[in-house]
Parts: C-alpha cells; structure tokens; sequence
C-alpha cells in the first residue's frame, strides 16, 4: 500500500465541467492532496475538496489537516461549505493563503458563506480551526517543507513549492508563464538602446521564472489554453499549454502535470493536447515526462 | 526620520530593469536607489520617504502589493506616491493597488520616455 502520495480530486480551471464528454477527465475545480505518513496537506479548496473531505471522513485516522489556499478566487475555495471534516470535533483544520493577515485569512474564508450566497456560515463548524501567520515565509507541516512565491495571476497569488521525501513537488494551478521570445508591440516607438535592454529584461523575468521551479520532480502547472484559446485570452492570467511544456523542459523539470483544464475542453480535446504535447517534448530532444491531470490520479511519493 | 529629496526607490529584482531605469534618469539630477528585494530595499524605508517609489508587483521575497499593504500601514508611508511596474497588466492588481492609493501602473515593456514623465510629474 503506497504510505505517501498525491491524489488529484480536481482538475478543472474556472468552473466545474460536470457533463459526461469531460468525466474521463474529471469535472471538479483545484483540489490535491499530498499524503505523506498520514500527514494530509490539502492543496486549494475547489469542489474537488468535497469527494475529499468524505473520504477523509470514512477512512483517515490522522485528524491534522493543513490547507493551503492559492488566492481567493470562487474555483479554488468553492468547496469549503461543503467540507465535512470542518463540520466535525475531531478535526484540526489549519489555512494558509496570500493575505495581510490571519484576520483578512479568515474573513475571506467567511465571507462566501455569508448570507445571501450560502445559508451555514462558518461560525456553524465545530472543527478546531486555526489560520497560519500569512508572514511566515516557510512551514513546517511533519516531514513536509513548505515555501510560496508570486503567480502571474490576477490579484495576490501564490505556487507552492513542496520539499518531502527528497522530491520537490510545486503546484501552481493558476499561473500566466512568460515566455523568452515574447515580440515587443511596436517596436518603432522604442530606440535600439531600449529594445536591447528590453529584451534582455524579458529574457531576465523568464530566467527568473523557471529558476524558481528548476529541477522540480513535480510540477502541477496550469494549461488551461491551446494556442488558438491564447491568443484571444492573454492577460487573463492563465498559461498556453505550449509555453508550459517548453518552460518546463527549460527548467529541467522532470514530470510535469498539466493542470487546471479548461472546462470548455471535452475528453477528445484533451487527449490532442496531450498527444500535441509528446510531439512538443519529442521535437525538443527531452526526457521530460508529461501527464494529464485526472480526477483521482495517484502518485506515489514513496 | 528624515525626508529625502529627489530621491527616487525602484524595488525590481530585474538587473535589466535598473539599468533601464537609471539610464532613464541620468539627466534628471535624481538619486535612484534600486533594490532587488523587499527585505533589502525595507533597511531604506524603513527611516527614509523617497519622493517616489516604483515596485514590481513580482518579487522574490514577497508579492509587491502585500509588501505595499505593509508599507502604507508605516506613517511614514502613507502618503508615499507608488507606481506599480508589471509584466501582465490585470485589472484585478489595479482595483487592488487603487485601493492602496497607487499612483498609476506601468507595463513591461516601458519606453525610457514613460519614466522619465513620471519622474518630472512626481519629483518637483
């Protein structure tokens, strides 16, 4: 029996896809859990957090629970008025998340169970709830490290970068990546000093980027966009599957998790994105390992 | 504490953004202080109000809106004019930089022009 792993409990971006032509992928927003010797750190709290919390609920001895919470933004906490182990005694729930402090932590927490949009607020769960010091720069949670940076996303949000069983594991499921070559808009409006020293500034906030998740042995990444999508989407603060996989392979990443499908994209689309993207890895010469995200994927960390 | 004059502070851990920026203000007999993270760019004001101050909302120690959020609760810095430079211009980074009383946003690519008008606006 695998002691530590990853489950995906869902892998949609933006909004549930609950229509049969997506459920070999799965139509639940953000939710993984990294298990490792019964430590349950909970990753976003999309719907994908309530299948979770039932099975933590039938099975689990360990009542610790650690949620980290990416940003605020509806797909990623969703699932948290329906989170049964907050509805019960036994269970010590602990959030961390952007914010200034625990208070704002808690009352972003809150304010979705407020009336009118939810009937039960939070003051009816009876689980110990705590919520981190959002100043901490890294935790602690039993063998596993835990780290944070800024995501090209809007408003404050972060990627978390995981160190446990000498693996390093970042989830970042909602991240706009840059991309080395990006071509300056009217370039006739800049002098050749600029443009020099602009591109070598593009070219520097890419390096930047993929030194954050260099060597990575699992990168959770959002590719919510084909090509085609990207360029209608762009400052929408989601990724181009392309850019993803070169960006990995550039950071010598060694298995990369395509995340946070678009709901838009049915089982057939994304199985041309994972084909498309084998092409991608082989043309470039890597060994980089690519897999689809899918609701109840499992990976061991042992 | 003291109030420095024509002082301008860039918090950007792009190399090629404080060459850009110097560059851009060589002729305006401004003191530019650029630092590369929040914790070293904090040792300076910490004592010290620069006339403007231009943050990069991508950081490597912290967020560049959350380190603003901390700045503005400083009496210190609660009226200090902030220009936020990003990459990716979101319009949910406006509504809250706006709320921290952010003077404008710059986008990357920025002419040597853009920041030099910005300097003369805020720098009298």
């Amino acid at each position: 029996m695998t002691k530590s792993y990853i489950r995906f409990w869902g892998v949609r971006g933006s909004y549930s896809a609950p229509f049969e032509t997506c459920l070999k992928t799965g139509g639940n927003t953000p939710c993984v859990e990294i298990n490792v010797d019964g430590h349950t750190l909970i990753c976003d709290a999309g719907s994908g957090i309530i299948p979770l919390g039932n099975k933590l609920l039938n099975n689990e001895k360990n009542k610790d629970i650690l949620i980290l919470l990416t940003h605020f933004h509806w797909d990623h906490i969703s699932g948290l008025p329906f989170f049964g182990p907050a509805f019960h005694p036994k269970y010590n729930i602990s959030f961390f998340g952007p914010g200034e402090s625990k208070e704002i932590i808690k009352k972003y927490i809150d304010d979705q169970m407020k009336a009118p949009y939810f009937p039960v607020g939070t003051e009816e769960w009876v689980a110990n709830i705590s919520y981190l010091d959002p100043k901490e720069k890294n935790i602690t949670y039993g063998p596993m490290e835990i780290s944070y940076y800024s995501a090209y996303h809007p408003g404050i949000t972060y990627g978390y970068k995981i160190n446990v069983n000498n693996k390093t594991i970042v989830y970042i499921p909602d991240n706009e990546c840059l991309s080395p070559n990006k071509p300056i808009e009217n370039p006739e409006e800049f002098s050749d000093e600029e443009i020099t020293i602009l591109e070598e500034m593009t070219r520097e906030e890419y390096r930047a980027e993929t030194n954050t998740i260099e060597n990575t042995d699992i990168l959770i990444h959002d590719a919510q966009y084909t090509p085609e999508d990207y360029e209608k989407k762009k400052g929408w603060g989601h990724s181009c599957y392309t850019d993803v996989i070169n960006m990995a392979i550039d950071a010598n990443v060694k298995n990369l998790f395509l995340f946070s499908h678009d709901p838009n994209n049915n089982d057939e689309m994304i199985s041309k994105i994972f084909e498309d993207s084998k092409k991608i890895i082989k043309n470039r010469g890597s060994s980089l390992k690519c897999f689809i995200s899918t609701e109840s994927l499992k990976v061991s960390l042992d | 504490m003291s109030e420095y004059k024509r002082t301008a502070v860039l918090v950007d851990d792009n190399e090629s953004s404080h060459k850009f920026f110097l560059r851009s203000v060589e002729n305006l007999s401004i003191d530019l202080k650029a630092y590369r993270d929040t914790d070293t760019a904090m040792k300076f004001l910490g004592e010290n109000k620069p006339s403007i101050l231009f943050l990069n909302i991508i950081l490597p120690d912290k967020n560049g809106l959350t380190f603003l959020g901390e700045l503005r609760k400083l009496p210190l810095h609660a009226k200090t004019p902030v220009i936020m430079l990003t990459s990716n211009d979101y319009s949910q980074d406006r509504t809250v930089g706006s709320e921290l009383g952010v003077l404008d946003f710059i986008v990357k690519p920025m002419s040597m022009r853009t920041i030099t008008s910005i300097m003369l606006d805020y720098i009298k």
